[in-house]
C-alpha cells in the first residue's frame, strides 16, 4: 500500500491521480478524509488522509 | 437429584463462565450465560465458535457497561483468535494468561480502565495483527518485545500513562501499518529508524516528552501518510528534507522549532493539513506556500513570523482554514485573500497588520470566524462585510478603526460575538444591533461612540454580555435591558449616562456583573429581588446617586 506518486529526482508530492482506483466505478476523485485517531480534544481536528471517492465509496489511492 | 441433568461443560465453557464471574456489572448483558439453562455457549452472547467445532474463535463484548476484571481463564480459549472488550469499564491488569491464546489475531482492549505494565506475554502472541490498548492507565515501558510479533498491522497505544523511549527495534518492521503512541509519557528523540517502518501509513506521537531533532532523513519516510509529531518539546530547525514526504498531514505545532518555515514545502501538494503552529519560527511566510492549491488546512499561529501576508495565498482554493495569529506579521491584509471561497475561518490577530480590511474579503462567503484583533488595521468597516452571512464570530477590536458602525451589521444574522472595542469608532450604536437575536457578547467599549443606547438592546434575547464602558453615551438605561433573561454582564462604566436606574433590571436573574461607575446618573438603586448582592463599585462615580455604600449621598452610616 506504499503510494507511489514519488515524482522522479525530487522533492515534492502531489495528490493521488485516482485512476482506475475505483473498480469498475467512475468517476473516480481524491477526497481528504479524516481519520481518527480515537480520544481527540473537543475542537481538536482530525488528521486527513488522501482517498479515492466514488459515489459513497473510498478506495485506497 | 431429580433436576434435568446438564452435560458436564466443557473446559472452554468453564473458561466462560469464570470470565463471566471476575467481570461485574454482568446482570442484564449476560443473561444467556447460564450454564444450568443453556449449556450450547456457542449460542451465548458474544461467543462465536469456529465451524465444525466447540471451539471459541471470537468473543466479542464491547460497549457493554462491563466492570470488573479480566479473569486469567481466558487461558483456556485456545483456538481464541479475536477478542474484543473494547469500550467498557474494565479494571485491573491484562492477565499474563494472555500469552496462552497463541492463535489471536485482533485484540481490542481500548477505553477501558486497565492499568499495570503492557505485559510481555502479549509477544507470544505471534499471530496477532491487530493490538489496540487505546485510552486505558497503562504504566511502565513500551516492552521491545512488542517487535517479535511478526505480523502486527496496527498497534494503539494512545492515550495511556507510558514512559521511557520508543524501543528502536519496533522501527525495523515492514508489515506495521498504524502506530498510534498519542497521548503518553514517552521521551527520548525520534530515531533515524523510523523511516524503517516502509509499510507504515500512520505515525503518531502527539503530546508526549519526545525531545532532540527531527531526523534528517525524515525524506525517506514516504510511505508515511499521516505524520503527526505534535505537542513534544522537539527542537532544531524543519529538515530541507522533509519536502521529499508523501503526508496528506504534517503535524508539528506546539514544539520548539526554530529557523524559518523552509521552502520546500510549498512543493508538498499532496498536504492536506499543515501545522506548524506553536513553534519558534522566524522569517517570512514563504510565497510558495501559495502552490498547495489542494491544502485544506494551514496553521503557522504562534510563532514569530515576519514580513507581509505573501498575496499568493489566495492561491489556496481549497483552503478552509488560516490561522497566521500571533506573529510579527507586517503589511496590509492582502486582497487576494478574498479568492477563497471555502475559507471557513480566517484568524489575523495580534500581528502588526495596518492598512484597511480589503472589500474583497466580503467574497469569503463561506467565512464563519474573522478575527483581526490586536493590529494596527485602520479606515472603516467595509460595507461589504454585511454579505458574510455565515460569520458567527467578528473581532475587530484593538486597532485603530474609525468611522461609526454601518447599520448593515445587523444583516450578519447568525453573529455570536461582535467585538468592536479598542478603536476610534464615532457615531451612534445602530438600532439594527438589536436585530442579532443570536448574539452572545457585544462589546463596543473604549470607542468614541455617542449617542443613546438603542431600546432595541431589549431584543437581543439570547445576549450573555454587553460591554459599551469608556464611550460618551448619553441618556438612560432603556428599560427594555429588563427583558435579557441571559444577561450575566452589563458594563456601562465611563459613560455620560444620566436618569434613574431603571427597576426592570432587577428582572435580570443572571445578572451577576454589573457596573455602571463613572456616569451621572440620579436616584436611588432598586434593593429589591436581591441586587444589594453588587459591590459599591458598580456604582461609584455618579454623585447624585443614592445607595447603601460609604460615601454615597444617602450613606447610612452615621456621620462622626
Amino acid at each position: 500500500r506504499v503510494l507511489s506518486r514519488r515524482r522522479l529526482g525530487g522533492p515534492g508530492s502531489s495528490p493521488p491521480t485516482c485512476r482506475s482506483k475505483c473498480g469498475k466505478c467512475l468517476p473516480c476523485k481524491p477526497v481528504h478524509v479524516p481519520i481518527h485517531p480515537g480520544f481527540s480534544m473537543p475542537l481538536e481536528y482530525y488528521p486527513e488522509a488522501w482517498r479515492c471517492k466514488c459515489g459513497n465509496k473510498l478506495f485506497m489511492p | 437429584l431429580l433436576l434435568p441433568l446438564a452435560s458436564p461443560l466443557s473446559d472452554e465453557g468453564k473458561a466462560l463462565m469464570s470470565i463471566k464471574a471476575s467481570f461485574s456489572n454482568v446482570a442484564n448483558v449476560l443473561l444467556d450465560w447460564d450454564d444450568v439453562h443453556n449449556d450450547d455457549f456457542c449460542s451465548w452472547r458474544g461467543v462465536s465458535c469456529s465451524n465444525f467445532s466447540t471451539s471459541v474463535a471470537a468473543l466479542n463484548l464491547s460497549s457493554l457497561n462491563l466492570g470488573g476484571e479480566i479473569s486469567p481463564a481466558i487461558r483456556d480459549l485456545k483456538n481464541l483468535q479475536s477478542l474484543d472488550l473494547q469500550g467498557n469499564n474494565l479494571t485491573g491488569q491484562i492477565p499474563d494468561e494472555i500469552g496462552y491464546c497463541v492463535y489471536l489475531m485482533h485484540l481490542d482492549l481500548s477505553n477501558n480502565i486497565l492499568y499495570g505494565d503492557i505485559p510481555f506475554s502479549i509477544s507470544k502472541l505471534k499471530q496477532l495483527d491487530f493490538l489496540n490498548l487505546k485510552n486505558n492507565q497503562f504504566t511502565g515501558p513500551i516492552p521491545s518485545t512488542l517487535t517479535q510479533i511478526p505480523n502486527l498491522k496496527t498497534l494503539d497505544l494512545a492515550q495511556n500513562q507510558l514512559t521511557g523511549e520508543i524501543p528502536r527495534l519496533i522501527y525495523w518492521n515492514e508489515v506495521l501499518q498504524y502506530l498510534g503512541l498519542r497521548g503518553n509519557s514517552l521521551t527520548g528523540s525520534l530515531s533515524p529508524d523510523m523511516c524503517q517502518l516502509t509499510g507504515l501509513w500512520f505515525f503518531d506521537v502527539r503530546g508526549n516528552n519526545l525531545t532532540g531533532t527531527i531526523p534528517e532523513n525524515i525524506g525517506n519516510c514516504t510511505s508515511f501518510e499521516i505524520l503527526d509529531i505534535s505537542y513534544n518539546q522537539i527542537t532544531g530547525e524543519i529538515p530541507y528534507n522533509i519536502g521529499f514526504l508523501q503526508v496528506a498531514t504534517l503535524s508539528l505545532q506546539g514544539n520548539r522549532l526554530t529557523g524559518k518555515i523552509p521552502e520546500v514545502i510549498g512543493l508538498m501538494q499532496a498536504l492536506a493539513v499543515l501545522d506548524l503552529s506553536e513553534n519558534e519560527l522566524v522569517g517570512p511566510i514563504p510565497s510558495i506556500l501559495g502552490n498547495l492549491s489542494y491544502t485544506g488546512k494551514l496553521y503557522l499561529h504562534g510563532n514569530k513570523l515576519t514580513g507581509r501576508i505573501p498575496p499568493e495565498l489566495g492561491n489556496m482554493t481549497k483552503l478552509s482554514y488560516l490561522q497566521l495569529n500571533e506573529n510579527q506579521l507586517n503589511g496590509v491584509i492582502p486582497a487576494e485573500l478574498g479568492k477563497l471561497e471555502q475559507l471557513f475561518e480566517l484568524n489575523l490577530a495580534n500581528n502588526n497588520l495596518e492598512g484597511p480590511i480589503p472589500d474583497n474579503i466580503s467574497s469569503c462567503t463561506a467565512l464563519n470566524q474573522l478575527n483581526v484583533h490586536g493590529n494596527h488595521l485602520n479606515g472603516s468597516i467595509p460595507s461589504g462585510l454585511k454579505h458574510l452571512e455565515s460569520l458567527t464570530y467578528l473581532n475587530l477590536s484593538s486597532n485603530q478603526f474609525m468611522g461609526s458602525i454601518p447599520v448593515e451589521l445587523g444583516h450578519i444574522i447568525n453573529l455570536d460575538t461582535l467585538d468592536l472595542s479598542s478603536n476610534g469608532f464615532t457615531g451612534q450604536i445602530p438600532a439594527s444591533v438589536g436585530d442579532l437575536e443570536h448574539l452572545l457578547t457585544l462589546n463596543l467599549s473604549h470607542n468614541h461612540l455617542d449617542g443613546h443606547i438603542p431600546a432595541e438592546f431589549g431584543t437581543l434575547k439570547s445576549i450573555q454580555e454587553i460591554d459599551i464602558s469608556f464611550n460618551t453615551l448619553w441618556g438612560s438605561i432603556p428599560e427594555e435591558l429588563g427583558q435579557l433573561q441571559n444577561l450575566a454582564s452589563l458594563i456601562l462604566n465611563d459613560n455620560n449616562l444620566n436618569g434613574r436606574f431603571p427597576n426592570q433590571l432587577t428582572n435580570c436573574l443572571s445578572l451577576d456583573n454589573l457596573n455602571i461607575s463613572y456616569n451621572n446618573f440620579t436616584g436611588v438603586i432598586p434593593q429589591g429581588k436581591n441586587f444589594s448582592r453588587f459591590p459599591p463599585d458598580s456604582f461609584i462615580g455618579n454623585p447624585l446617586l443614592c445607595g447603601n455604600w460609604p460615601g454615597s449621598i444617602c450613606d447610612p452610616t452615621p456621620k462622626i
